[in-house]
C-alpha cells in the first residue's frame, strides 16, 4: 500500500499576505542599504514572517494592535483634526457650551474670532466642560500628552534599569549587592508616592533650567502641541517625565538581573568565554539579544502603565496644570460635576481604559510570539490542496 | 608516592605531557540561609597528565567531577588549590595577552549541542566569533568559514542558517568547526556525543579521530559511555566522587580492570549482544553513589565495595602504580 | 498472527502533529502486537516516534497531536477484547494507570514536589478504587515501595521527592505504577536519566518483577545494550515506521534491514582506537516532509528503483521476522 500524501498548504489569510509584503519590503530596504543582507538573513526574514503569522492568528493580539494603532494615530494627528484648541472656552461666546450634554449644538456668533473660532454652528459630540471647552478636542489633545509622556519615559527609564541589571547580573558579587540594595530602596516605596514626591520637588529647578535654555522649552511645546503661552506649565510636565524615569528603572533592573543570571548559566555563554570572547562582547552580543524579547513585552505592558500613572498623577493634582489637556486632569476637573456631568469622567476614562487595555493585550500576545517555543506550538489550520484525480483514486 | 613522583612516573610511561594536572581541587560552597554550610568536593585532589598528540579518556558516573575537571583545565573556573601546567606554564598565573594566547590553544566542545550555540547567531557569525575575539586577520572570511565547514562535513549552504535549523549532530559539527577556527592544540571534549543518536554518534567520533590524525591534536575525552571511550582513547582515567581511582592505557584497563569500582562500572554496562549478555557474569551493584558533600571517610568507594577491609574505612588509598603504567587507588593493591 | 494470546494489538496507526512549521507525520502506519508475558522493545533514534506510539496506546496524545487513523485492541484477559479507540475519555482513564501503567524518562516530572511519596502512591490506588481512601493507601504504600526495592520503604513514605536521588525517584515512580498491579507496563526510557550502575539495578529489578508478577513489559529505549539484555521481541522504528521486527537473538544474529544493520555496526562494542566504526551517513529526516517511498532510502547504501517511490510493506521473511524493505519484497525485482 503506497500512501501518497495529498500536498497540504497553510491557509494564508489576507493579513498574512499583508504582513508578508511588509516583511519583504523591509528586507528589500535592508538589502539596498547593505547589499547582500537578504542572502545572509533569509532565516531571520522567515522567522519574522512566522511571527506575523502567529500574530495574525491571535484575535486578542489584533484587537490590542488595533487599539494601540488608533491611540498612536490620534496622538499624532489629533491636534490637527480637533475642531477646537484644547483651551478654547466656548462658554465665553455662548453659555450653552457650559457643561453641555454630548451632542449639544452650539451656535458661535460673530465677534468670537479672538478665541480662534470661526462663527457658525458646532456640535459638541462628547459635550463640554465647566469652561465650555469641547471635550472631544480635549481628549484628542490629551492623547498627544499621554503619548509623548509615555514615549519619553520608556525611552529612558527602563533602559537605565536594563543597563544596571546587565551589570549587576553578569558581574555579581559586591557590584550586584550594591546595585540591588539601591534598587530595593526604590522598590520599597510605592511608585506613585515616589513619583508624587519627585513631581512636587522638581518643577522649580526645571523651570529655571527651561528659562536658561529656551530652545528646550520650544522643543517640548511642539512635542506636546501646546500654545507658546503655556511655556510656564511645561516645567510640571517635564518633571512628571523625570519622576517617572526615577520610578520606572528599579523594576527593570530586577527583571533584567534575573534574566541575565539564568542566561549566564547557558552553555553558549561559557562556550564564548572558553573561546576568549571579552566580557563586553558577551554582554552585548549574546546576553542582551537573548533577553530583548521579554524586555519588549514588558515595555509594551508598561506603556499602559505609564499612561495610567501619568493620568493618576494629574488626577492627584501633580503633573499637567490647567488648561493643558490631559486625560487624568480632565477626569479630576470633571469629577466635581459628577454624576450630573457624567461625560466628563466617562469619556476620558474610556479613552484611558481602551488604550491601557490595548497595550496589555498587545503585550500578552507579544509574549507568546517572541518566545520561539510557544510560537512554534500554535496550531495552524490546514487547507488541502485540491486533490488531483490520481490521488483521489488511491484513497 | 607523592603527586610529583606520580607525575614523573606517568611522564616516563605515557610520554611527554601537553597538560599536567597536579593536586587539583575544586570545592563548591553550599549556601545555607545565612552562611556556607558545607562544600561540594567536586574535584578533590587529582593528578594526571594528558600526553601530547594522544587522547586521555575520563570516565565516571554523573556528578563525579568530570566536567569540573575539564573546566578547571581550561581555566573557566578558578581552582580551590592545585596547579595545571599547559606546555609547562601554570595557567592559573596567566594574565592578559598570555591568557588570550592560552585560550586560543586550548579549547572545549560541550556536551549539549542544543545549548552551546547562541540561538540568535548564524553559523557564519558563530564560527567567526573566536576570530573576531582574538582579532585574527583573515583575507576572505566567507571562504575561511566555508573551508572549516567542509572540514567538519558541512557545506556553504549552511552558512547563513540558525542553529535551530540543524540536527544535534550538525550542531556538534558547527561547534567543532568554531573551535578549529583558532587552530588549537588541545581540545577538551565534554561528552560530545551523549546528546546524539548512535548513528550520528559514529559520524562525529570518526570525524574527531580524523581531525586528530590530520592536525595532531591532543584530546581530553570526557564520557560516561565506556564503549565510546574505548573507541576514542589511548589512555583512560576512571573517576569516582572527585578522585581518580584508576588510570592506564585504554586496552589494559578494559581488559584487566583492577579497581572494584571499575569492575562494577564495566559490569553494569549493557552489552549490545544478546548471546554475550546471557553469558555475562552477574555483578551485584550495591547502593548508590554517595553525596559529594559528605563523602565517606577512607576510601570513598568502600560502602559499595564487596572487598571492603578495615583499612578502607579509615585511610584513603593513594594512587599507586600497580603494574607498569597502570595506576590504581585501592588498598588491595597498595602497600598499607 | 504472531501471538496466540496477545495483550495489545495495534493496526495501521497514524498520528499527526499540526504545528506551524507543518504537519509532522509522526506515526505513519504502525502495526504490531505484544504477546502476554513477553518483553517487547521499541528501539530507534530520537524523534522516530517511540514515545508517541506508546502514548497512543491509551490515547494519551495531546493537542496539537491527533490520532488520525488506526485500531487499537487491548485484551486485559485472554479473549476479552476492548476497542481502545471507541472508549469514552472516562473509560480510558480507568484503564490508564490501572491495567496499563506508564513509567517515563524523567522521574521528577511524574512527581509533584508538594506531596510525599506515600501520598503519590496512595493517590493512584485510591483513584482506581484499589483502596477506599488516601489514608488507607498511605498505610499500604510502604508495601508497594518494598515491591519496587526501595531501600527503607517505611521512612521513604514520608519523604518528599526532592529528598530522594534520581534512582530512588525512579523507583518510587515504578512503585506508583505497580501499585494497581497493571497487566501491561510501558517503560519509556526509564533509565536514560540515570547512571549505568543504577540502570543495571533497575533493569535487574524489572526482570525479576516480570517473572514474579506475570507482567507484560513494553520497553522503549535507544540503547542496543539494553535491548540485548532485556527483550524478547524487538521492533526497530525509523522515522515513524516499524522497519523490522524479530525475536532478539534473531535480530542480532541476522539483521535484515539496512538501517538495523547500520545501527548495529555504529554501536562501539569492545573496539579500540585502531578500528574504524561504520556510521550511517546523513541524518534522520524531517517528518514534515518525509522522503517519499521508503523513508530510509536517502541514507540507504542499497537503495534501488522502487525505494524512492513506493513504500515497502512489512512482510514476514522468516518465522516471526518481519522487515519492510524492497530488498526482501517480491515486487522489488532483486531477490
Ligand atoms: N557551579 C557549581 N556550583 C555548585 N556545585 C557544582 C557546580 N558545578 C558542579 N557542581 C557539583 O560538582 C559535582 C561534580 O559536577 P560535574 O559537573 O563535574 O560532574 P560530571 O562528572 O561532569 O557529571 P555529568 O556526567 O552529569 O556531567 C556535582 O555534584 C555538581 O553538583
Ligand atoms: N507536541 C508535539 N508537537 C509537535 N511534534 C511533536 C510533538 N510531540 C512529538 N512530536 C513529533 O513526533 C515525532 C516523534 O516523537 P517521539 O517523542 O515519539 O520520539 P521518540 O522516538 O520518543 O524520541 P526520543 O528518543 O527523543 O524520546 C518527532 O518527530 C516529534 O517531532
Ligand atoms: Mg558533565
Ligand atoms: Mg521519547
Amino acid at each position: 500500500m503506497a500512501t501518497k500524501e495529498a500536498e497540504e498548504v497553510y491557509e494564508k489569510k489576507v493579513l498574512d499576505r499583508v504582513s508578508d509584503a511588509f516583511v519583504d519590503a523591509l528586507a528589500n530596504l535592508f538589502d539596498k542599504i547593505r547589499p547582500g543582507w537578504k542572502v545572509r538573513n533569509q532565516a531571520r526574514v522567515d522567522e519574522w514572517k512566522l511571527m506575523f503569522y502567529a500574530f495574525n492568528r491571535s484575535p486578542i493580539g489584533i484587537a490590542g494592535a488595533v487599539l494601540v494603532a488608533i491611540f498612536i494615530i490620534i496622538a499624532i494627528i489629533g491636534p490637527w483634526i480637533a475642531p477646537f484648541s484644547y483651551g478654547t472656552s466656548l462658554a465665553l461666546c455662548n453659555q450653552t457650551a457650559y457643561l453641555a450634554h454630548p451632542g449639544t449644538v452650539v451656535k458661535i456668533p460673530k465677534g468670537c474670532e479672538a478665541l480662534g473660532v470661526k462663527p457658525g454652528t458646532y456640535r459638541l459630540i462628547l459635550g463640554g466642560d465647566s469652561f465650555g471647552r469641547d471635550l472631544f478636542s480635549r481628549i484628542l489633545y490629551g492623547a498627544r500628552t499621554s503619548f509623548v509622556v509615555m514615549i519619553l519615559v520608556l525611552l529612558v527609564g527602563p533602559w537605565i534599569g536594563v543597563a544596571l541589571g546587565l551589570i549587576s547580573g553578569y558581574y555579581g558579587g559586591a557590584v550586584d549587592e550594591t546595585i540591588m540594595r539601591i534598587t530595593d530602596m526604590f522598590l520599597v516605596f510605592p511608585g506613585l508616592i515616589l513619583a508624587i514626591a519627585f513631581s512636587a520637588v522638581l518643577p522649580s529647578r526645571i523651570s529655571i533650567f527651561l528659562k536658561d535654555h529656551p530652545w528646550v522649552g520650544s522643543f517640548f511645546l511642539h512635542l506636546f502641541a501646546l500654545h507658546p503661552t503655556e511655556r510656564g506649565a511645561l516645567a510640571s510636565l517635564v518633571s512628571v517625565i523625570i519622576a517617572l524615569w526615577i520610578v520606572w528603572w528599579p523594576g527593570y533592573a530586577r527583571l533584567v538581573r534575573g534574566m541575565v543570571l539564568s542566561e549566564k548559566e547557558n552553555t553558549y555563554v561559557e562556550a564564548a568565554r572558553a573561546l576568549g570572547v571579552s566580557t563586553t562582547s558577551i554582554l552585548f552580543r549574546h546576553i542582551l539579544p537573548n533577553i530583548l524579547g521579554p524586555i519588549l513585552v514588558y515595555l509594551s505592558l508598561d506603556s499602559g502603565g505609564v499612561i495610567l500613572t501619568e493620568a493618576g498623577l494629574s488626577f492627584l493634582g501633580v503633573g499637567a496644570v490647567p488648561p493643558i489637556a490631559d486625560w487624568g486632569r480632565i477626569i479630576y476637573d470633571g469629577s466635581q460635576y459628577f454624576p450630573s456631568a457624567w461625560w466628563l469622567v466617562f469619556f476620558p476614562g474610556l479613552a484611558i481604559l481602551l488604550t491601557v487595555l490595548g497595550f496589555n493585550l498587545l503585550g500578552d500576545t507579544l509574549r507568546d510570539i517572541l518566545d520561539p517555543r510557544t510560537r512554534r506550538s500554535i496550531e495552524f489550520r490546514l487547507k488541502k490542496k485540491p486533490k488531483t484525480k490520481e490521488e483521489g483514486e488511491e484513497k | 608516592m607523592n603527586s610529583k613522583e606520580l607525575i614523573n612516573y606517568m611522564k616516563s610511561t605515557f610520554g611527554e605531557p601537553m597538560v599536567e594536572v597536579v593536586d587539583l581541587k575544586k570545592y563548591f560552597p553550599v549556601k545555607g540561609v545565612f552562611r556556607t554550610i558545607g562544600y561540594v568536593r567536586a574535584v578533590d585532589g587529582v593528578s594526571f597528565i594528558v600526553p601530547k598528540g594522544k587522547t586521555l579518556g575520563l570516565v565516571g558516573e554523573s556528578g563525579c567531577g568530570k566536567t569540573t575537571t575539564g573546566r578547571l583545565i581550561l581555566r573557566l573556573i578558578e581552582p580551590t588549590s592545585g596547579h595545571v601546567y599547559f606546555d609547562g606554564k601554570d595557567i592559573f598565573k596567566l594574565k592578559g595577552k598570555k591568557l588570550l594566547e592560552f585560550r586560543r590553544k586550548a579549547q572545549m566542545v560541550f556536551q549539549d549541542p542544543y545549548m552551546s550555540l547562541d540561538p540568535r547567531m548564524t553559523v557564519f557569525d558563530i564560527i567567526m566569533e573566536p576570530i573576531r575575539a582574538h582579532k585574527i586577520k583573515v583575507e576572505d572570511p566567507q571562504k575561511f568559514v566555508v573551508n572549516l565547514l567542509y572540514e567538519v562535513g558541512l557545506n556553504e549552504t549552511h552558512l547563513y542558517r540558525y542553529p535551530h535549523e540543524f540536527s544535534g549532530g550538525q550542531r556538534q559539527r558547527i561547534a567543532v568547526a568554531r573551535v578549529l577556527a583558532l587552530e588549537p592544540e588541545f581540545i577538551v571534549l565534554d561528552e560530545p556525543t551523549s546528546a546524539l543518536d548512535v548513528s550520528v554518534q559514529a559520524q562525529i567520533l570518526n570525524m574527531l579521530k580524523d581531525l586528530q590524525a590530520k592536525r595532531g591534536l591532543t584530546y581530553l575525552f570526557i564520557s560516561h559511555d565506556l564503549g565510546v571511550v574505548r573507541y576514542m582513547s589511548d589512555y583512560i582515567a576512571v573517576m569516582y566522587l572527585g578522585k581518580i581511582v584508576e588510570m592506564g592505557p585504554a586496552e589494559e584497563v578494559f581488559e584487566k580492570p583492577l579497581h572494584p569500582y571499575t569492575k562494577m562500572l564495566f559490569a553494569s554496562m549493557p552489552v549490545p549482544d544478546p548471546f554475550e549478555a546471557k553469558k555475562k557474569p552477574k555483578v551485584e551493584v550495591i547502593g548508590e553513589p554517595p553525596s559529594p558533600i559528605n563523602p565517606p571517610p577512607g576510601c570513598r568507594f568502600h560502602p559499595r565495595c564487596q572487598y571492603a577491609m578495615d583499612i578502607c574505612r579509615k585511610k584513603e588509598p593513594p594512587l599507586v602504580m600497580a603494574e607498569k603504567g597502570h595506576f590504581v587507588a585501592c588498598w588491595l593493591y597498595a602497600k598499607k | 498472527m504472531r501471538c496466540k494470546d496477545p495483550i495489545i494489538v495495534v493496526k495501521d496507526l497514524y498520528v499527526n502533529f499540526y504545528t506551524y512549521a507543518g504537519v509532522v507525520k509522526a506515526i505513519n502506519g504502525v502495526s504490531f502486537e505484544i504477546c502476554r508475558g513477553e518483553t517487547y522493545c521499541l528501539v530507534g533514534e530520537t524523534g522516530c516516534g517511540k514515545s508517541v506510539t506508546s502514548r497512543a496506546l491509551t490515547r494519551l496524545i495531546k493537542s496539537p497531536g491527533r490520532i488520525e487513523k488506526g485500531e487499537i485492541y487491548f485484551y486485559p484477559e485472554p479473549g476479552k477484547k476492548i476497542d481502545i479507540m471507541k472508549l469514552s475519555d472516562e473509560e480510558i482513564r480507568k484503564i490508564r494507570g490501572y491495567d496499563i501503567a506508564y513509567i517515563f524518562q524523567d522521574p521528577s516530572a511524574s512527581l509533584d514536589p508538594l506531596y510525599t511519596i506515600g501520598y503519590h502512591v496512595a493517590e493512584t490506588m485510591a483513584f482506581h478504587g484499589v483502596v477506599q481512601s488516601i489514608k488507607e493507601g498511605i498505610k499500604k504504600a510502604a508495601q508497594v515501595l518494598r515491591l519496587a526495592k526501595m531501600p527503607d520503604p517505611e521512612s521513604r513514605v514520608r519523604a518528599f521527592p526532592h529528598e530522594l536521588s534520581g534512582g530512588m525517584k525512579q523507583r518510587a515512580v515504578i512503585g506508583m505504577s505497580l501499585a494497581n498491579r497493571p497487566k501491561l507496563l510501558i517503560a519509556d526510557e526509564p533509565t536514560t536519566a540515570l547512571d549505568v550502575t543504577i540502570q543495571a539495578q533497575i533493569m535487574n529489578f524489572l526482570k525479576e518483577l516480570k517473572e514474579k508478577e506475570n507482567l507484560t513489559l513494553l520497553l522503549i529505549t535507544h540503547n542496543m545494550g539494553l535491548v540485548a539484555e532485556m527483550c524478547d521481541t524487538v521492533a526497530v522504528m525509523y522515522a515513524g515506521e516499524i522497519v523490522e521486527e524479530a525475536p532478539v537473538e534473531e535480530l542480532f544474529k541476522n539483521p535484515l534491514h539496512p538501517y538495523t544493520r547500520g545501527l548495529m555496526r555504529a554501536v562501539p562494542k569492545h573496539v579500540g582506537k585502531n578500528v574504524t566504526l561504520e556510521s550511517i551517513p546523513g541524518t534522520v529526516p524531517n517528518l514534515i516532509f518525509p522522503p517519499p517511498g521508503c523513508r530510509f532510502h536517502p541514507r540507504c547504501p542499497y537503495r534501488f528503483d522502487p525505494c524512492d517511490k513506493k513504500r515497502p510493506p512489512l512482510i514476514e521473511i522468516e518465522k516471526n521476522h518481519k522487515v519492510a524493505c524492497w530488498l526482501y519484497a517480491k515486487e522489488g525485482g532483486k531477490r
